[in-house]
């Protein structure tokens, strides 16, 4: 089984990047004309439309206030809550997740990789009403996890927990979170070469040593990519928050969706607007590290 | 030996754990869907609630047609382009990984309230609108499971040999190309049956009744009733994710023994 994983690496690298009729002929980039004729009408326009309207007043006219507002309450406070619930959530998912990727990897079975691997892509689109009710069946007031806790003596909800709160929104989140970092740390994983380990090994290196060294150092990286991906799922998600808070915590998607979503003044409109930009700038600026690292792996990943 | 056992206990270990954590909300909620009021008997009588609810059939029909739109679209746009990469156009696959990224980045409140002003009428207009957004936001998982799926294989050669056997180009994509890389395209396409079944966001602020937006509905009426859905919902999921994975399994053995 290891030997025929081997095999098919160094057949994929020796044929695929540098096939003897490739690299003979320049292509041309026609044939990424539908793909991205399709991302500029139905990301790049919307996403550039929205930004214009961020900076339009009521009359249509350019005009910086609705910036200057994202900076006062409270929409003020919703950035700080969705920026720290974003961080928070992104470690709760990042942490555990690595794990679990690190423990498929460890057993090295095919079968059970594609199953989480399907099952991760699933759990990464559970959202919304439907999660948010299956952990109240679970962690709410009179939820099973909560009840069986309570007749061992454990009052978590007397102790001052619920699911309505920060705290419930990050243990909820976790539940997209940590699959969704299972797919986008699984490949830096398979880059950790097995032949690093056993040169390691055989220049006396304990396994502690080898993390610390050789593994960490070269996973961390990708690891923070990853957390960056996790901060961004967090800090945006809208179904989840809806459907579990009850205005109780202001976050900025939910502040958006109230904003333009009908019955409101066109002036709100624009504020959601800019409330929107805001968020992109955010995810952007979170985004650029995440490149840097990308292309800097990138650089020695491939063979 | 022993190390390896023990390698395997803390892997093991962490798996477990993880599963727990995956299987307790559903269990709790499978658990209570399945009760009858305050009594502590069990029963399907939620279930029944579900088909008995206005809008049960046709929500799930919307829910259908958007799906099998995106999933023709994913077919049309994205595998092509993507098998083009692998085969010749390389040098663009970087900034196609970072333009196909960009979804996962770019809030989807800001996409849909973005959807709103952009969208020309005849497109705000109909429903299947959704389609073409939801295959936008899923692109950065399928396009990524596209590109390892399709990694895995020496494309590259198979297609030369064939070219160089006489094969036409379409002879090449339909009976070599296609057939190699049919695993990964149903794994990109569930991926994209998978978002399209419980896309919230996009649907409600673009004022779309869709299944995920009619349960949230709903379920505001009856908590029981509600968990039933939420269960049900996902067990659907479930199957077709087993239905996907067990004719991807079929086809990757066969690719296993050819190489």
């Amino acid at each position: 089984m290891k030997q025929s994983t081997t095999k098919n690496v160094d057949v994929k690298g020796a044929l695929t990047n540098k096939g003897a009729f490739h690299g003979f002929f320049n292509p041309s980039p026609l044939p990424l004309l539908p793909l991205s004729l399709f991302f500029l009408i139905f990301f790049l326009w919307p996403i550039g439309a929205l930004t214009g309207n961020a900076f339009k007043s009521n009359e249509g006219a350019f005009t910086f206030s609705n910036i200057t507002m994202l900076f006062q309450d409270p929409y003020r406070l919703a950035f700080k809550n969705s920026i720290t619930l974003g961080l928070i959530s992104g470690l709760v998912g990042a942490i555990p997740g690595l794990a679990i990727a690190m423990a498929i990897e460890k057993q090295g079975s095919q079968t059970l990789k594609k199953f989480i691997a399907s099952i991760s892509g699933v759990l990464a689109n559970t959202g919304g009403v439907p999660l948010a009710f299956m952990f109240l069946a679970a962690f709410g007031p009179a939820g099973l996890v909560i009840s069986a806790l309570k007749s061992v003596g454990l009052d978590l909800y007397g102790l001052g927990f619920t699911l309505f709160s920060f705290t419930g929104l990050v243990i909820v989140y976790a539940y997209f979170q940590i699959p969704i970092m299972v797919i986008v740390v699984t490949p830096a994983l398979s880059s950790l070469r097995k032949e690093w380990k056993d040169s390691a090994a055989n220049l006396g290196a304990s396994k502690f040593q080898y993390w610390q060294k050789v593994g960490l150092p070269i996973l961390m990286p990708s690891f923070f990519a990853c957390y960056l991906l996790l901060f961004a799922s967090a800090f945006s998600a809208f179904a989840t928050a809806r459907a579990l808070t009850v205005g109780n915590i202001a976050l900025v998607p939910l502040q958006i969706g109230s904003l333009v979503d009908g019955n409101v003044t066109i002036n709100q409109a624009n504020l959601g607007y800019a409330l929107a930009f805001g968020m992109i700038v955010i995810s952007l600026l979170a985004m650029i590290p995440y490149i840097w690292i990308q292309n800097r792996t990138a650089k020695w990943q491939t063979r | 030996m022993a190390d390896t056992m023990r390698k395997n206990l803390a892997s093991n270990l962490v798996l477990i754990v993880a599963g727990m954590f995956l299987f307790f909300p559903l269990y709790a909620a499978a658990e209570f869907s399945l009760r009858n009021g305050a009594d502590k008997t069990h029963g399907f009588a939620a279930y029944r609630w579900i088909f008995e609810q206005s809008g049960f059939a046709e929500n799930i029909g919307i829910t259908f047609r958007v799906t099998l739109l995106a999933v023709a679209l994913n077919l049309l746009i994205l595998v092509p382009t993507v098998t083009w990469l692998h085969l010749s156009g390389q040098r663009y696959k970087r900034i196609v990984e970072i333009l196909t990224i960009l979804p996962l980045i770019i809030p989807v409140v800001a996409l849909a309230t973005g959807a709103q002003i952009a969208m020309p009428e005849f497109m705000q207009n109909s429903v299947y609108e959704l389609s073409f957004f939801y295959v936008v936001v899923a692109m950065p998982y399928t396009y990524r499971a596209l590109d390892v799926g399709l990694s895995a294989h020496p494309l590259a050669t198979l297609t030369n040999a064939a070219r160089s056997l006489g094969a036409s180009w379409l002879k090449t994509f339909t009976t070599v190309v296609a057939p190699t890389i049919r695993p990964s395209i149903l794994a990109a396409l569930f991926l994209m049956v998978a978002l399209s079944l419980g896309e919230f966001t996009l649907a409600q602020l673009l004022h779309w009744s869709t299944f995920p937006v009619w349960v949230t509905n709903v379920s505001q009426q009856n908590i029981v009733g509600a968990t039933a859905l939420a269960i049900g919902s996902l067990f659907f999921a479930w199957i077709l994710l087993f239905s996907f994975t067990f004719i991807g399994k079929k086809n990757s053995t066969i690719v296993m023994e050819e190489g």
